[in-house]
């Protein structure tokens, strides 16, 4: 491993300064469960490592319409967290297969981001949930969607004097349920094969209102699949439909093969957990609907 | 039961409190003043030859104590489990990826990095030899110039079985394929090498044959053997794995040349890619039947990939072909055994020595059999088990065989096989469940005509106290807690007075190898030897002083037992006694385990005679849409003979199930051309705690009439032996297609689905 | 900022380790303090067997640079035991033979305090979930179980009692 320097700023300015004057040689390390093992393999070279474990960007808080988790929040933080439970419940599901409770209590969720890995088992549930990053660098914040961040494995729109600070997470209108799904070799401790994540919500007359199919694993980023989500807009629901709109992901993944899984059980699978989950959100619609 | 009664008792293991508090020292744990890291550069190419190979500049780094390469040692360049034919340091070709080219030591691991990389190897690239089935051809590459790839190629018949399969009513035959699976003990591959005062070269290692290593380190080194000492600290598990030596010839000769201790241990990476594996092998087998169901005749062709070096390949084949026929009354069978030699992975030890893989193949056949006679999987099985007096395939003739339909008759109880259809076989539509069984024999001991001999060493001092000294590697198996409850019990002590000394070869006694599940009998039976003959000096003190008969005497609890009542005669002042009038306290014994003097008929030559009988029952849910099989129940019935220590039998049995578990569902080596593409325990997927069922486990106690101490007979090997194809079956039941191919992983279960 | 002293608090004592920044936590432990109860099975967070606890959550320690370790509070498995006395759990773990070759078991054992240390009565299916990060190739996690369930019961059994701390001679 190669032996940069270390530093734990105080403040977010600080942080934001450092990042400034040292640009791609600064490296953010977080829990540092994607980082150290990118050193040890000399992917990265990082002359200075920056932690900003002493910067207040673990805070997970909701006000105006938003949840906002803070980057450093640990998956253990938002496994924990009752109202993310309540209001966003497929982050918590893509939280409890993620890995084992040791790597959980270290990884962050901006890690799980910025690392960029097809496979990130919390993108598709937050662009799911239409989120929103914020990245800071001295000169100011800028928020995009984070549909809009990844542009290769582990390649993104980051700028080398940016810090993800935040991900902000829109209050879903009512009627809207989302279905998160990983296919992996074992219950803890693995890569996803396929992770996906599916929302539905309903318009008052019964209708798809917004419909979102977000696919992990099976394409150089991970992947809105917005042709399976325009089969959905504006109908009415049914069986056939939700099969067609899986067959459609299915058709818009991009898998490759590798020592998980073949390009072609990936694809195959796409449509069958695509399925699933959307049945699986429909479900839930129901059941809310009959209860209330 | 009384307290002194120490054999059949939950003990913790020897050594459990240091363990527990992190005190128990491994060989990463091992610190020495002066201590060098050692490392090993290993090739990049699965064959290559070596042009050149410079470590000049390598040696120029400071704070690097040593640099070998082949030409730096002095005695002989090879490992020599069977036969001496894979290098060390590699001579002038490599034919793995785990052929090491040179050996650094240095201050630490970052230096040992920079040495391993400014040493300049220039090879050049050969087309490697892949495929076994290529490989085997007249005419093709050969591996090593002059020499067949055929290494083995074994045929073993009993019995007329062209003339059985023309008689048959049904035959089912088939071809299976396995694949290379990995120990992954969590503790990897490691030796920490010095040179004492006295000149002696002492190597901490993590084994399972001691004195085997010190042989193999001294014949490296060109030293005297008396000159070689192996002391085994605590071991972070094996399974077979570390049956061969590994790095510790490395470690002793960067040791010496360096003359600082130096400690090697493998990474992860390097330990998965260099160590054997359990071999792949394809087989094809023809089973034949009466209508009733009467097995008639098995004939088989296993070709296996035995990597390019012969490490235990024969002795994995022996034993494939020894238990191809099953717990079975087959009178007709034939079974040839191929090994090809190809620049993969090195095939060879590991739990079970070729068994996992017959098992897989004649448990399979048996489903496939019943299901075209439409007879039940368990009827089937019954009709045709072996029994006390039945004379087998090899020509044994089994000594207790009671185990064998006990086992099944258990496990279908225990889950309730007759009313198994009253579950719900399809609970939601994706979702099928189904029952399946496997039912086996494995041998233990090394098998007639290999030595199988142990040593052991028992003293009692005039307190009472006892040291054990054996030279059995406890690699986690728990051997040195059954032998110390084997010695506390016949002299009437309780545990915490028996000291158990970890395997050293200038203290203990040569024990032989830690595998074949021998050492509970064999080392077993010599610790019963040595402590009787301690015994008898404590009852012939006893006798004289109290004048009551000797057959009326016994040793239990600390105290000389009258009558089965306890005396006021203490085990201590027995000893103390002993000594002072000069009866031997100190008793040192040999096992040799006698095979019965008649001779098998047949041409099998290493057959096991003691067998461990278990059956295993496995309820699985597919996923019929994904593919993904989830083991909802497994039921596990095992005779140990008797149990010395149920808490190290069931540990056993739990451990090799969960082994089984992921050899049969997601456990494989990915190598393509010669490379290892999953080098991880990120990759290679072994079960952890959410994956594996709740198991079941009963164990039978019928006691072994022949070389089994207190009845007690070996364990370790059977637990993973029938859970593959149990699971197997239970998931032809479940979606009615039969699988063929190991590991079932999602996908293959899912191409089944389709075909 | 003195770049290479980084201090911690290990098992109740203020430490001072001087380390390169590229260093784990875990190589700290093992290298500079002695405490070798953690151990090194694949060094990529895969295993568990590296298991401490930091400021009171289980964490890889192999994954753990030693400067983010920096002030805060380590237990290790050589601090479970007070006074040579042994925690319920590592008796339990004894007792039931929760391990064989006993290479798991430092991390095993840091995992299974942790989550006692938040839930007294854990289920079957919650001790799974705890140590799903543990790799054991040994056993089959049964015995764990047993192990945790057990020391759990003495536990609760000690603290409702008269404030034995559940705590048995060595
Ligand atoms: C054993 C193991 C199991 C795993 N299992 C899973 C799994 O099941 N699912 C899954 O999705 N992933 C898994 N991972 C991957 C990893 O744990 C996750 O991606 C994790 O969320 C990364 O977070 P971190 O805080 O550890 O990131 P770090 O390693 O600290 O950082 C990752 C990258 O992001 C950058 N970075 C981090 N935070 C910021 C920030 N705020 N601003 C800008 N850049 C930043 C870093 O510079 C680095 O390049 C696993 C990893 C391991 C070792
Ligand atoms: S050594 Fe840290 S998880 Fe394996
Ligand atoms: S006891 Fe050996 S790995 Fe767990």
């Amino acid at each position: 491993m190669s032996t940069p320097q270390y530093v734990a700023p105080e403040s977010l300015e600080d942080a934001l300064r450092i990042k400034s004057e040292s640009g791609a040689d600064a490296r953010l390390v977080a829990g540092g469960t994607d980082l150290i093992l990118r050193m040890r393999d000399r992917v990265f070279t990082p002359k200075l490592l920056l932690d900003l474990r002493r910067v207040p960007l673990t805070a997970i808080s909701c006000t105006a319409g938003e949840m906002r988790i803070g980057s450093y929040a640990t998956l253990s933080q938002i496994l924990a967290h009752d109202e993310i439970a309540n209001l966003f419940p497929a982050l918590v599901e893509a939280c409890r297969p993620f890995a084992g409770p040791p790597i959980r209590n270290r990884a962050t969720i901006g890690g799980n981001i910025v690392n960029a890995s097809p496979a990130a088992d919390l993108v598709p549930p937050l662009m799911a949930y239409d989120a929103n990053i914020v990245l800071s660098s001295i000169s100011g914040d800028r928020e995009l969607p984070l549909a809009e961040f990844f542009t290769g494995p582990g390649q993104t729109v980051i700028e080398p004097d940016e810090i993800l600070t935040e991900v902000r997470l829109p209050l879903m209108p009512p009627d809207s349920a989302a279905s998160f799904i990983k296919l992996g070799q074992r219950r803890s401790m693995a890569i996803s094969i396929v992770n996906l994540c599916t929302r539905l919500s309903l318009a008052a007359d019964g209708t798809v209102a917004t419909a979102r199919i977000v696919l992990g694993a099976v394409a150089p980023t991970p992947l809105r699949a917005v042709a399976a989500e325009a089969v959905l807009a504006g109908n009415d629901i049914t069986t056939a439909l939700l099969d067609e709109a899986a067959q459609q992901a299915s058709r818009e993944s991009m898998p490759i093969s590798d020592v998980r899984a073949s390009g072609s059980y990936r694809k195959r699978m796409t449509a069958v957990l695509v399925r699933r989950a959307l049945s699986a959100a429909w479900g839930e619609l129901g059941r809310n609907n009959s209860n209330g | 039961m009384s307290e002194s009664n120490v054999v059949g008792q939950w003990v913790p293991a020897t050594g459990a409190g240091d363990i527990v508090t992190g005190a128990a020292r491994y060989c990463p744990d091992i610190d020495l003043p002066g201590l060098l890291t050692g490392k090993l550069l290993y090739s990049p190419h699965a064959r290559a030859r070596i042009r050149k190979l410079d470590v000049s500049a390598a040696r120029q780094i400071p704070g690097v104590f040593a640099v070998l390469t082949q030409a730096d040692i002095p005695g002989e360049n090879n490992y020599l489990y069977s036969q001496a034919d894979q290098p060390l340091l590699a001579i002038d070709e490599v034919r793995f990826q785990g052929d090491a080219v040179a050996a650094v030591a240095a201050l630490d691991e970052a230096t040992a990095d920079a040495a391993l990389r400014a040493i300049q190897v220039e090879y050049e690239v050969l087309d490697g030899i892949f495929d076994p089935l290529v490989a085997m051809k007249a005419g093709a590459d050969q591996l090593v110039e002059g020499e067949d790839n055929i290494i083995m190629n074994q045929v073993y018949r009993t019995g007329e079985v062209e003339a059985a399969l023309a008689s048959a009513d049904v035959i089912v035959e088939n071809t299976y394929r396995t694949q290379w699976a990995e120990h992954a003990f969590l503790e990897t591959e490691g030796g920490v090498a010095l040179v004492d005062e006295e000149g002696v070269v002492t190597v901490y290692s993590s084994c399972q044959a001691p004195h085997r290593d010190r042989m193999q380190i001294a014949r490296t080194l060109a030293m005297p053997e008396s000159m070689v000492r192996v002391i085994t600290p605590y071991i972070g598990g094996a399974f077979g794995g570390k049956d061969e030596a590994h790095v510790q010839m490395h470690a002793a000769l960067l040791a010496v040349a360096a003359g600082r201790p130096v400690r090697l241990i493998r990474g992860r990476r390097e330990s998965i890619l260099t160590h054997v594996k359990r071999h792949p092998i394809i087989i094809h087998c023809i089973t034949a039947a009466t209508r009733e169901g009467r097995l008639l005749a098995v004939k088989a062709r296993a070709i296996a990939d035995a990597g390019p070096y012969h490490n235990a390949t024969h002795e994995v084949m022996n034993k494939f072909g020894e238990f191809i026929g099953g717990p079975y009354s087959v009178q007709n069978l034939e079974v040839e055994t191929i090994a090809v030699r190809t620049n993969n992975p090195i095939g060879g030890a590991f739990r079970g020595f070729g068994a996992p893989q017959a098992a897989f193949v004649y448990e399979s056949q048996m489903d496939d059999l019943a299901r075209k006679l439409e007879i039940d999987p368990l009827e089937l099985r019954l009709l045709n088990g072996v029994e006390t007096g039945t004379k087998m395939y090899t020509g044994v003739v089994v000594r207790e065989g009671q185990a064998m339909k006990a086992s099944l008759r258990k496990a279908a109880e225990k889950i309730g096989w007759e009313k198994r259809d009253q579950c719900e076989r399809q609970p939601a539509p994706h979702l099928r469940r189904g029952w399946g069984m496997a039912t086996i024999l494995k041998g233990s001991g090394m098998g007639r005509g290999l030595g199988d001999h142990a040593g052991v060493v028992l003293e009692m001092h005039r307190d009472g106290s006892v040291v054990l000294l054996s030279g059995a590697a406890d690699m986690g198996q728990g051997i040195i807690t059954i032998l110390a409850q084997m010695a506390a019990d016949r002299l009437g002590v309780p545990m915490s007075s028996v000291r158990a000394v970890r395997a050293d070869t200038s203290r203990t006694p040569d024990a032989g190898s830690s595998c074949a599940s021998r050492q509970c009998m064999v080392s077993g039976n010599a610790v019963l030897a040595a402590a009787n003959s301690i015994r008898d000096s404590l009852l012939s003190v006893a006798a004289g002083k109290t004048k009551i008969s000797r057959d009326r005497l016994d040793l239990r609890d600390g105290r000389l037992q009258v009558d089965s009542e306890p005396h006021a005669l203490t085990i201590e002042e027995l000893a103390r006694r002993a000594l002072f009038w000069g009866y031997p306290l100190h008793a040192e014994s040999k096992y040799h385990f006698e095979y019965p003097a008649d001779v098998p008929a047949g041409d099998y030559r290493f057959s096991q005679e003691v067998f461990q009988f278990c059956t295993q029952i496995a309820q699985v849910l597919v996923d019929v849409e994904t593919g993904q099989v989830t083991v909802e129940r497994l039921i596990a019935v095992h005779d140990a003979g008797k149990m010395i220590n149920p808490g190290g039998v069931y540990g056993q049995i739990e451990g090799g199930c969960a082994q089984g578990i992921g050899y049969a569902l997601t456990e494989e080596l990915i190598v393509n051309e010669g490379r290892t593409l999953n080098p991880s325990l990120e990759n290679y997927v072994i079960p952890m705690a959410l994956d594996i069922p709740e198991m079941e486990m009963d164990v039978l106690e019928i006691p072994e009439p022949v070389g089994a101490p207190l009845g007690a007979k070996g364990i370790a090997e059977s637990p993973i032996i029938p859970t593959a194809p149990a699971i197997r079956n239970a998931i032809l039941d479940a979606i009615g297609k039969p699988l063929y191919q190991l590991p079932m992983s999602a996908e293959r279960v899912l191409t089944a689905l389709d075909g | 900022m003195a770049d290479r002293d980084i201090q911690m608090n290990v098992n109740g004592l203020a430490l001072k380790v001087n380390s390169g920044p590229g260093r784990t936590l875990l190589s700290a432990l093992r290298e500079d303090l002695g405490l070798i109860g953690a151990k090194d099975g694949c060094s990529q967070g895969d295993c568990g067997a590296c298991v401490v606890l930091l400021d009171g959550q289980a964490v890889n320690s192999c994954m753990v640079l030693a400067p983010q370790a920096q002030g805060r509070d380590i237990l290790t498995v050589e601090g479970l035991a007070e006074n040579g006395v042994l925690h319920p759990l590592q008796r339990a773990f004894g007792e039931t033979w929760a391990f064989q070759c006993g290479f798991c078991t430092p991390g095993m054992l840091m995992s299974c305090y942790a989550l006692l240390s938040s839930n007294d009565e854990p289920s079957r299916e919650e001790i799974l979930t705890a140590i799903s990060g543990n790799f054991c190739r040994c056993t089959g996690y049964q015995a764990v179980v047993k192990a945790v369930q057990q020391a759990a019961a003495e536990i609760r059994a000690s603290s409702s009692g008269d404030g034995e701390q559940g705590r048995a001679p060595a």
